[in-house]
């Protein structure tokens, strides 16, 4: 993402200009822009005119409109394909759209003076790559998140990339990540027969069908010969990784695709214990991955939460989650580490916004780490699940004992309040 | 079958129908504090609609079916050669066929579904019923003399109230479902059908059959073990086993020789390693034995629940040389979790075979160390002591599989004189199989036959299945034809529940047809759903389960992505009591109620939705019910499915 201009006032007010490169800016987008904001971008909109005679001409014209923002939706390119194949069960292959563009919808009423749109009409823009977006928020609106999120995605040359393959037999998914991003490109379903004894044959072949089927579509999804895809992952359980790696290279050498023998040394083998997509969390935490990719933004959130299960285990009182509890913690200064779900900040309702927001600033400024997960990784959805807010606390706190101090604490309060008011009635009298 | 002529005979009288229908209702009526489910939808008593004409003929029909086993159990042992106007006057035989007939006609097949599986529940409803009626049974005798004297109409009026009385007690707590009758011509062939595969289930025909897991720690000599015992017992001639011989020697693992058999694929002899399920059988003097050799490696944990969900009893191999058995046994080895996942499956004999006991010189101290460890384990698993027979073998050598002779058994035979594995399997008690439930076919495998037929085979989880009968493929909207049913390699002409087969299909795509898909009667389908309620047991883990723990869900060949969405209740594992609502975490070996909510196999926002899969709670249907849970690899619980939402 390209920034190209940027007002902002001291309360929090103003506007960023920005211009999205690839697909994981429109998701930064995204989450940027929140309901009541006003984005302009250019758009397209067919504009109907009633001549004197009564005939009408309707044309589409190219504008520049702001909208009031009343709705975002987001849908990330592949899912709508995956869905698709995922379902089909077809004996061959399910082809995905070999189109993926992440696209944004927004809508909501237009609020500047136009020749041809009125003031107040509907109108939805459809945020595309390298077309400009205008966001300008009201006071407090541009918030440290904000703010972090304008940065980090501005930052050039992060477009580090893990092309993934989680494998079973007869199964394969094939994933892209980035920074902020897991997309799932394309879903394989070979139905192999399974071994039986009286004749292993069909097995064989079945194998054999999946390995070219996977290969194909290796081809087609993978842009392997990319600077920046970093690593290639096959993982897999048993030992289908390295068959379908042997396959592949045996493929690349007899069709004497060069671009492929060439990116061998990429190619990393990791063991997981289940073919399914949410094995890539697993991915990430296996020393394999995390000694080269330790410092993506992926790798150590994955690394990150398989610290808070691991801590859930090994001392509960020092792995809290849920949003009341992690802010009781957050009260007590207890928080070392906090995980954050970038769903929380999506929230419609801008009291919580600033809410969570104010739980981030605190944390930092007591020199906790905060990572704010993208739900988009396999890592942010489980957080999500996990109420989308954990911690990691620097002393053991038991949860039931906070809950009453905080019990006895409003009691407290009550009594002090009630006290006043008998006071008061007493300075009355 | 005499009988049921003569009953068939009565029918087509149509004069005797009024007086006949009319007594069905007064007596059932007078007695329908008797049943266990006492809703009774009987209209006004004088006319007889074409339908009710109908619905008596099919109740007619139901009555020939319950004859037989009427008579089985002894009820009636007088010659029912007589017509139904006999019953007429003989009260006590006419109540015992017409109650039968009128709980038939309400509840067809979903009467039958629960009859034999909620025989225990329906005792202490009987009781509550008495009860809470305790002034009805005085009055039963005597209407039912009433009925035979003064004809049919007078005393239904005053037992409907009665009626209405104890539906309102809510007894039923079968939900009746309009059932379509099936074409007549099949349900003569059923109920057929249903009494010989009865027969055979009793034990009165040939050898009962039991399916057999064999289960254990990797390279417990699982598959050795299974390949001596299948040529021991003649079922391997000597030219494969040369063969195998020979080819194994040849890339220099010649000790995998033995499990060859087994291990059919290149990978598997390659490696040296069991990867999936063998179906093998064979027949001790009184059992026939259908074996499912499981894979022991921990990867391969799903294609052993696939077998596992497919046996009634198990057979547990354990290595006994230094160092082996206790690498299976701790932690995180395969010992341990398979007998967990079996029990949680329903399996509740096993048989151990203490292998290898040649590598320590068939010590005795050994066998009975390593006896002395399971026990209380198994125990503890939920195994019962009876039903746990421990057995020392060498699977190489095929010492004590079906004989003890020849000089490597000299060193056992010195302190051993118990049964042979052989002995213990022939011992072998086949569960109890629901067959009055509707058929349920998990499959376990889709493949072609050379003859390029597609085939599945599975176990048969519930009722019985026939050559002819169409079926319903769930997931999906397709039915297929059983056109042939298989069972090492006999063709046979229906297969009951407990009984694993192979069903070639014809008029349906192979594509429709996926392994986990459930085979179903189209008039009874199995639901689907994506969330449910399960009482869960957590096993040994470490880090605890929380709300919205991502997991693996496990159901017969089919295993999903999952998340435990909600923790509903902490339970106490032995009576089931809640202890503590919304709990925070679950923790190691503890019972808790969960909701679990199946994910999408895709990672992507907000859009996802999960696939939903065949799933029935299990005071429907038990092997439908089972769950396992597992994540990163390690089972982290078993449960039963409460209830589908």
């Amino acid at each position: 993402m390209k920034l190209l201009g940027k007002h902002l006032d001291k309360d929090g007010s103003g506007y960023v200009t920005l211009r999205p490169d690839d697909d994981e800016d429109i998701w930064h987008l995204y989450n940027l822009i929140q309901e009541g904001d006003r984005v302009r971008a250019s758009a397209v909109r067919r504009v109907q005119n009633v001549s004197a005679t009564g005939s009408i001409e309707s044309h589409r014209v190219r504008l520049n409109l702001t909208l009031a923002v009343a709705r975002v939706t987001w849908s990330p390119s592949t899912a709508a394909a995956g869905e698709a194949a995922s379902f089909s069960t077809d004996a061959s292959t399910s082809t995905s759209a070999p189109a993926h563009a992440a696209t944004l919808h927004i809508s909501g009423r237009v609020t500047s003076e136009n020749p041809h749109v009125k003031m107040g009409a509907f109108h939805t823009l459809d945020v595309e790559v390298n077309r400009d977006v205008r966001i300008e928020k009201d006071e407090g609106g541009w918030d440290s998140i904000a703010l972090g999120r304008v940065e980090e995605s501005c930052v050039p040359g992060r477009g580090a990339e893990v092309a993934a393959i989680v494998c079973g037999e007869g199964t394969a998914t094939f994933c892209l990540l980035s920074q902020h991003m897991t997309m799932v490109m394309h879903r394989l379903e070979v139905s192999i027969p399974r071994k039986i004894a009286a004749n292993s044959g069909a097995h064989e072949k079945g194998l054999t069908r999946f390995y070219s089927a996977l290969f194909t579509s290796f081809l087609r999804h993978i842009p392997y010969s990319s600077p920046t895809i970093r690593a290639i992952v096959i993982a897999s359980p048993g030992w289908v990784r390295d068959a379908v790696f042997d396959y592949i290279m045996a493929e690349a050498t007899r069709t004497g695709n060069k671009a492929l023998l060439s990116t061998r040394n990429k190619f990393i083998k990791v063991h997981v214990t289940s073919p399914h997509v949410h094995s890539l969390v697993e991915v990430l935490k296996s020393p394999e991955i995390a000694s080269q990719l330790k410092e993506t933004k992926f790798a150590r959130e994955g690394i990150m939460l398989d610290k808070f299960f691991k801590m859930l285990g090994a001392d509960e009182m020092r792995a809290w989650y849920g949003p009341v509890h992690v802010a009781l913690a957050a009260d007590r200064g207890a928080i070392g580490t906090l995980l954050i779900s970038d769903d929380l900040f999506r929230a419609s309702d801008p009291i919580m916004r600033k809410k969570y927001v104010q739980l981030v600033e605190d944390a930092r400024q007591k020199n906790a780490e905060v990572l704010i997960f993208s739900s988009m990784h396999e890592s942010g959805q489980q957080l999500n699940q996990l109420s989308g807010i954990a911690a990691i606390l620097t002393f053991p706190l038991d949860v039931e004992v906070v809950e009453a101090e905080e019990r006895e604490a409003k009691e407290e309060e009550e009594r002090r309040k009630q006290a006043e008011e008998n006071g008061e009635d007493v300075n009355a009298g | 079958m005499s009988r049921h002529r003569d009953v068939r005979n009565i029918n087509v009288a149509g004069k005797m129908f009024q007086a006949l229908g009319n007594e069905t209702r007064l007596i059932s009526h007078s007695h329908s504090d008797e049943l266990d489910d006492g809703a009774v939808s009987d209209g006004g008593e004088e006319d007889l609609s074409p339908q009710e004409y109908e619905q008596l003929m099919s109740g007619l029909d139901h009555i020939r079916a319950t004859v037989g086993s009427q008579e089985q159990s002894g009820l009636s042992d007088k010659e029912i050669k007589d017509t139904l106007y006999h019953y007429f006057f003989n009260v006590e035989q006419s109540i015992n066929y017409l109650l039968e007939a009128q709980t038939r006609k309400i509840a067809a097949r979903e009467r039958k579904a629960a009859k034999e599986r909620e025989k225990a529940e329906k005792l202490a409803q009987q009781k509550k019923a008495a009860e809470a009626s305790a002034k009805l049974p005085p009055a039963k005798p005597k209407k039912a003399t009433g009925a035979k004297l003064s004809g049919a109409s007078t005393p239904v009026r005053s037992t409907d109230i009665r009626q209405l009385d104890l539906a309102g007690l809510n007894l039923d707590d079968e939900t009746v479902l309009p059932i379509d009758e099936p074409p007549p011509k099949i349900t003569v062939a059923r109920e057929k059908v249903l009494e010989e595969a009865r027969k055979q289930l009793e034990g009165n025909a040939d050898k009962k059959t039991v399916s057999l897991v064999v289960i254990g720690h990797v390279d417990a000599g699982k598959s050795t073990l299974m390949g001596r015992l299948l040529y021991e017992l003649g079922r391997v001639d000597d030219k494969t086993r040369k063969a195998h011989e020979r080819a194994s020697s040849k890339i220099g693992k010649s000790s995998f020789s033995w499990a060859w058999e087994l291990d059919g694929t290149t990978e598997e002899r390659e490696r040296g390693i069991t990867m999936d399920i063998a179906l093998q059988s064979f027949a001790t003097p009184r059992r026939q034995i259908t074996i499912l050799d499981a894979p022991g490696h921990r990867d391969f944990i799903p294609n052993m629940i696939s077998g596992a969900s497919q046996a009634d009893c198990a057979l547990l191999v354990v290595d006994a040389a230094v160092g082996e058995f206790e690498a299976g046994f701790e932690r995180g080895g395969q010992t341990r979790e398979h007998l967990l996942l079996v029990r949680s499956l329903g399996v509740s004999q096993v048989v151990i075979a203490i292998n290898k006991l040649d590598q320590v010189q068939w010590s005795q101290a050994r066998y009975k160390e390593i006896c002395k460890l399971l026990r209380p384990f198994l125990i503890q698993s939920g195994f019962h002591p009876s039903k746990t027979k421990f057995v020392p073998v060498g699977a190489m050598a095929g010492v004590n599989l079906v004989a003890r002779d020849g000089d490597e058994a000299q060193a056992l035979n010195a302190w051993y004189s118990g049964p042979t594995l052989c002995d213990l399997l022939d011992e072998l008690e086949p569960p109890t199989r629901d067959l009055d439930a509707p058929l349920r076919f998990p499959v376990a495998n889709v493949f072609r036959t050379p003859s390029s037929v597609i085939a599945v085979s599975g176990r048969v989880c519930g009722g019985l299945v026939q050559v002819g009968e169409r079926l319903r493929i769930v997931p999906g909207d397709e039915t297929a034809v059983v056109k042939a049913i298989e069972s090492e390699e006999e063709r046979l002409e229906w297969a009951a529940a407990g009984s694993n087969v192979t069903l070639h299909l014809t008029a349906v795509d192979p594509r429709h047809i996926t392994i986990g898909s459930v085979l179903c009667p189209p008039t009874d389908v199995v639901p689907l759903v994506t969330s449910f309620t399960a009482r869960i047991i957590v096993f040994d883990i470490q880090v605890p389960i929380t709300a919205g723990t991502s997991v693996e869900l496990f159901h017969h060949s089919r295993d999903v992505p999952a998340s435990i969405s909600k923790l509903l209740a902490t339970l106490d594992r032995a009576s089931g009591t809640v202890l503590r609502k919304n709990p925070r975490v679950l923790a190691k070996s503890m019972s808790a109620e969960v909701q679990i909510t199946l994910r999408s196999t895709t990672v992507s926002g907000p859009t996802a939705r999960a696939q939903p899969i065949p799933l029935e709670p299990f005071s429907v249907n038990k092997e439908m019910g089972r769950i396992l849970i597992r994540r990163g690899g390690e089972t982290i619980g078993a449960g039963i499915v409460t209830e589908l939402n």
